[in-house]
């Protein structure tokens, strides 16, 4: 890796953002961050009659290990992450034709310079803010900033095993697959019979309550070993599979003609299936992130009886199945269509009936999770809170950043307006999943008022008007 | 003659920046009308406008005696629009893309329209490959080709041959001179004079987003004038 390029990237990744949204309210996202956790921090004493403080810390282990799962799978999407991020620019990582420099390295470079952005936007922020308020809310500040650490080795073992896992898939998706189904059924079957404490297995966890060498050794091979073999047998170019393809936008339009806008949803699917890594996006962007927390519930849900996994897990897969959203959008542009007779609002519904569509998968993993759980007779209210967290925070998504969600998120006004809309109701949809499930039978009273956000979104962003000459 | 596009006091300002300074004229149906400007002139913010892509600061436009500001997506259902630096979208065939523009247009007999276009500007062996692998001057033709597929009466074109090599140039040349002789209008924009004086029947010129002349080419070269020459004394001096 050369120093040189990693700053010059890590400069210009500022001023494509800074460029978007402004120096200071990007510049003040990290502190908003802080202050968030810092404020979330306070209402934890109120879980405490539900779950101890030490299966909070579990949780937190097995959120940021999440959060690794969440950004590390760039070793699957490899140019084309760049690409749907930041469009047709001129970037260095673009460059290896000009610079004297392998793909490799400057994929390297990339790789390496937005796990520091990350650090710097979200990791040290959440940190922070949680580990300055434990003076206030009674948590040891010394075992909480011991936790900071562990919670960092969280973080970097789902990056490494995703980033790992997505170079497998790249060189080979049916064997990831098949892997993925083998460890998932192996987890499901034996996961009431394991000989050992089933908290081990999430193992930076484990090394908060107990430090030993051995467990910092495996924590040591398991970050270094996969993020190392994944580095080495990274796939930066694509082989083109193939030059030629069926003509398939009328075939897929013509299936789904019950829709309005038939062909924009197509589109939507056309962009999934033929752009790099294909599948993979949705196994890990979604699909993976998804069977983790399901595993991770299956398994602790013992742990916590009091609470019932599947109304938790309605809730994650609520959230998760909104950023289906920022996927769909991520491919497209509206400058590809302000030339043609097309509304911003146009667009903005074709992708919330594809977004249904795709949403289809979450209906069948929930019933599915429901009695792998044994928990089918609380389907009902996890089914009512998945459809009004899914619509209502991508009826905020829509509001506040239109067909943008993944750049203006960042914005700190944007950003702030968003949690202060979609926080406190998550907030009060877990503690009411928490003290009765069937409370959740009422949450479809939001989904009117979500339909009147949409419309006023439908207003706003047609009258929106882009920057630039 | 009818008036096909119209604009008093147009006025385009980015921040400190006044891209297009109190611009008014008019184009003329059955005309070709160049409008020539160095880079950064505002020839692009100027399409933009007429075509309601963005809104001016000041100034009113009128195109097919429809209120630009009031219309802006009945104007785009009625023109054909080649933007300069649009490409289609990555992961649609060449073929997909004219079917995606068809259906959103409401055009019927798809694959007779397409087969004309494939044929016409020689790249019927592209139609099934992904708009992402075609060359420059193939996503340039499939830009040609989505803004005319519905027969537009004015067509606005934004560095029009660019990336195209001499052989498709011409076609395109004596397809333009055809199409404006059927009673259809085009607009463009372009730096390249020699595109200009060699089809265009009016030329306006643009600098610093100020309109420095408008006039028919006929009369340019009744003063044994080339328009290379007076465009550079123009863009230079201010006066020809």
């Amino acid at each position: 890796m050369t120093l040189e390029i990693l700053k010059a990237m890590i400069k210009e990744e500022w001023r494509l953002h800074t460029s978007l949204i402004g120096v200071r309210l990007f510049a003040f996202f990290p502190l908003l961050i802080f202050f968030i956790c810092f404020i979330a921090s306070f209402f934890l004493p109120y879980f405490r009659s539900i779950i101890t403080t030490s299966q909070m810390f579990l949780y937190a282990h097995y959120l940021l290990i999440l959060f690794g799962v969440r950004i590390g799978a760039f070793g699957l999407f490899g140019k084309e992450v760049m690409n749907r991020r930041f469009g047709q620019a001129s970037l260095i990582a673009y460059s290896s034709r000009t610079f004297p420099l392998s793909e490799r390295r400057l994929f390297l470079n990339f790789f390496v310079k937005d796990i520091i952005y990350y650090l710097f936007l979200w990791l040290i922020p959440i940190i922070l803010g949680f580990l300055i308020a434990t003076p206030f809310i009674g948590i040891n500040t010394v075992s909480a900033f011991f936790a900071c650490g562990t919670l960092f080795l969280s973080f970097l073992l789902g990056l490494s095993i995703v980033f790992f896992l997505s170079t497998l898939y790249a060189h080979s998706s049916k064997f990831l697959i098949l892997l993925l189904v083998v460890i998932g059924i192996t987890v499901l079957i034996f996961s009431k019979n394991l000989p050992f404490d089933i908290k081990t297995l999430v193992i930076p966890y484990s090394i908060f309550y107990q430090i030993t060498f051995k467990k910092i050794l495996l924590i040591t091979l398991l970050i270094i070993v996969p993020a190392a073999l994944s580095l080495f047998f990274i796939k930066v170019d694509y082989p083109e599979r193939k030059k030629q393809y069926k003509n398939s936008l009328i075939d897929i339009s013509n299936k789904i003609r019950f829709t309005v806008l038939a062909h924009y949803v197509a589109k939507d699917f056309l962009d999934l299936k033929r752009s790099e890594g294909g599948v993979g996006k949705i196994i890990f962007q979604f699909l993976f992130p998804v069977a983790l927390t399901w595993m991770f519930l299956s398994i602790f849900s013992e742990l916590i009886p009091s609470v019932k996994a599947i109304m938790i897990f309605s809730i994650f897969i609520g959230i998760v199945s909104s950023s289906i959203y920022n996927m769909l959008t991520a491919f497209d542009s509206f400058n590809s269509y302000m030339f043609l007779p097309v509304t911003v609002s146009t667009i903005i519904k074709s992708k919330l009936i594809s977004f249904l569509i795709f949403n289809i998968i979450s209906f069948v993993i929930l019933i599915i999770a429901s009695i792998s759980m044994n928990q089918l007779f609380y389907f009902l209210p996890a089914l009512f809170s998945f459809i009004t967290i899914s619509f209502y925070s991508l009826s905020m998504t829509v509001y506040f950043a239109g067909l943008h969600p993944s750049t203006f998120l960042y914005n700190l006004k944007i950003f702030s307006q968003y949690i202060v809309a979609v926080g406190p109701l998550l907030f009060i949809f877990t503690i009411a999943s928490i003290i009765n499930p069937f409370f959740m039978l009422i949450s479809p009273v939001l989904i009117l008022p979500s339909l009147y956000i949409l419309k006023k979104s439908y207003k706003k962003w047609d009258n929106w008007q882009p920057l630039g000459f | 003659m009818d008036n096909v596009l119209e604009m008093i006091n147009l006025t385009k300002k980015f921040g400190d920046l006044t891209a297009v300074n109190n611009v008014s004229f008019s184009v003329k149906k059955g005309e070709l009308f160049g409008l020539l400007g160095p880079n950064g002139s505002g020839k692009t913010t100027m399409i933009k406008m007429l075509t309601g892509q963005i809104k001016p600061n000041k100034g009113s436009i009128k195109v097919l005696d429809l209120d630009v500001l009031k219309n802006p997506i009945k104007i785009r259902e009625k023109v054909g629009i080649i933007p300069e630096q649009e490409t289609p979208p990555s992961f649609l065939t060449a073929q997909e893309y004219l079917e995606f523009v068809a259906k959103i247009r409401k055009i019927s007999n798809l694959e007779e329209i397409c087969d004309k276009w494939f044929k016409l500007l020689k790249f019927e062996d592209q139609r099934n490959a992904l708009c992402k692998d075609l060359s420059r001057g193939t996503r340039q033709k499939l830009m040609f080709a989505q803004a005319f597929l519905h027969k537009p009466q004015l067509v606005f074109i934004d560095e029009p041959l660019i990336n195209l090599d001499p052989i498709i140039q011409r076609t395109l040349k004596d397809f333009l001179l055809d199409y404006i002789n059927h009673g259809n209008t085009i607009f463009f924009s372009t730096h390249v004079l020699d595109i200009a004086e060699e089809i265009c029947t009016q030329i306006g010129i643009l600098d610093k987003g100020v309109l420095l002349h408008i006039g028919s080419i006929q009369e340019l070269k009744k003063t044994k004038q080339h328009l290379e020459s007076f465009f550079l004394k123009l863009v230079k001096d201010g006066e020809p």
